[in-house]
């Protein structure tokens, strides 16, 4: 991931004008990271709330931000960790078991107010589900955020070639469950 | 049905009317009273980058002197007796016990019989260390 130049200058301004400097931060990145928190947690409401954790826990620990990684990593790590969260405690309250995760997210598509997608996407969004909570993790940051196994390593401290082999794996299963099998 | 080419990237889920704009004020406003953790550029901070250099200096140098008193001849203390490796390692051998070792030896690690493994359990292992999928396919 290339810095790119507005990133440089929202760092810098974060240094002399925190306050400033994470308002553009949240006006840049809030789109972004809540579409990668709504593809795992499905429900707008939870996707809303684990928004808002993220940019606190972003806004209480941006002192501790390092050029070491890009202003983008280090945010996804945060939401990533959030949507985590979300969906284990939905585990927890709702008695679900771990395997049947998937089964209960899928629901709350087909009775959701905020979903538009024809029978083709249900079906592809039931198979995502369908993987575990990583795996679909890496296809998302994939195939729909068209995130770079370099930048994917640094989110998922994995290593990219753990990385593209579960992505494979991932590709192939759910061309498996759309194909039937 | 529909292969995952077939199938469009976009986004089936929906938000609200203006949630983008809404939900930024809202964060905005809920960080206002929360304190962060500001960087503070101390004279500790500012110097640091020479202090490890100066670290880094000193101990190359002390390496440099150790390395000197071992390996340079002439520089080693008198009074302790050279062993050639060969000598070493027969005195070594001899003073172990051959019965002792047999004993303290796991039976299981001697065994000739190779314990089943699936292939399903083969290519997981090889991919937690690392491998390349393709490569894995490739020799099996």
């Amino acid at each position: 991931m290339v810095f790119t130049d507005q990133d440089k200058y929202i760092i810098q301004l974060l240094k002399t004008d925190v306050n400033k400097g994470f308002r553009l931060v949240v006006e840049k990145y809030s789109k972004k990271l809540y579409w990668h928190i709504r593809r795992l947690v499905i429900l707008h409401e939870d996707a809303d709330d684990a928004l808002q954790n993220t940019f606190i826990n972003a806004w209480k620990n941006i002192g501790e931000f390092r050029n070491e990684s890009a202003l983008y990593t280090w945010l996804y790590v945060i939401a990533t960790n959030e949507a985590l969260a979300l969906i284990n405690k939905r585990k927890r309250n709702a008695s679900v078991s771990l395997n049947d995760i998937g089964s209960y997210l899928a629901y709350s598509i087909e009775g959701s107010t905020w979903f538009d997608g024809d029978e083709a996407q249900v079906k592809l969004r039931n198979a995502i589900l369908k993987l575990p909570d990583k795996q679909r993790i890496v296809f998302n940051l994939k195939y729909f955020d068209e995130m770079t196994y370099e930048d994917m390593s640094k989110v998922l401290k994995t290593s990219e070639g753990a990385l593209k082999a579960s992505y494979h794996h991932a590709v192939k299963k759910i061309k498996n469950f759309l194909g039937g099998n | 049905m529909k292969t995952l080419n077939e199938i469009p990237r976009e986004n089936p889920f929906k938000v609200p009317e203006n949630y983008f704009e809404e939900a930024n004020r809202r964060i905005i406003a809920s960080t206002a009273g929360i304190a962060n953790k500001v960087v503070k550029t101390g004279l500790y901070r500012r110097l640091r980058p020479y202090l490890l250099a100066a670290a880094s200096v000193a101990l190359l140098a002390v390496l440099s002197y150790t390395a000197a008193k071992i390996f340079i001849p002439g520089t080693r203390k008198p009074g302790i007796p050279e062993l050639s490796v060969e000598e070493f390692s027969s005195s070594y051998i001899d003073d172990i016990d051959i019965r002792t070792l047999e004993n303290s030896t796991d039976p299981a690690a001697l065994s000739d019989e190779i314990p089943a493994i699936s292939k399903p359990e083969i290519i997981d292992y090889l991919l937690l260390e690392n491998i390349d999928l393709n490569d894995i396919y490739e020799l099996l």
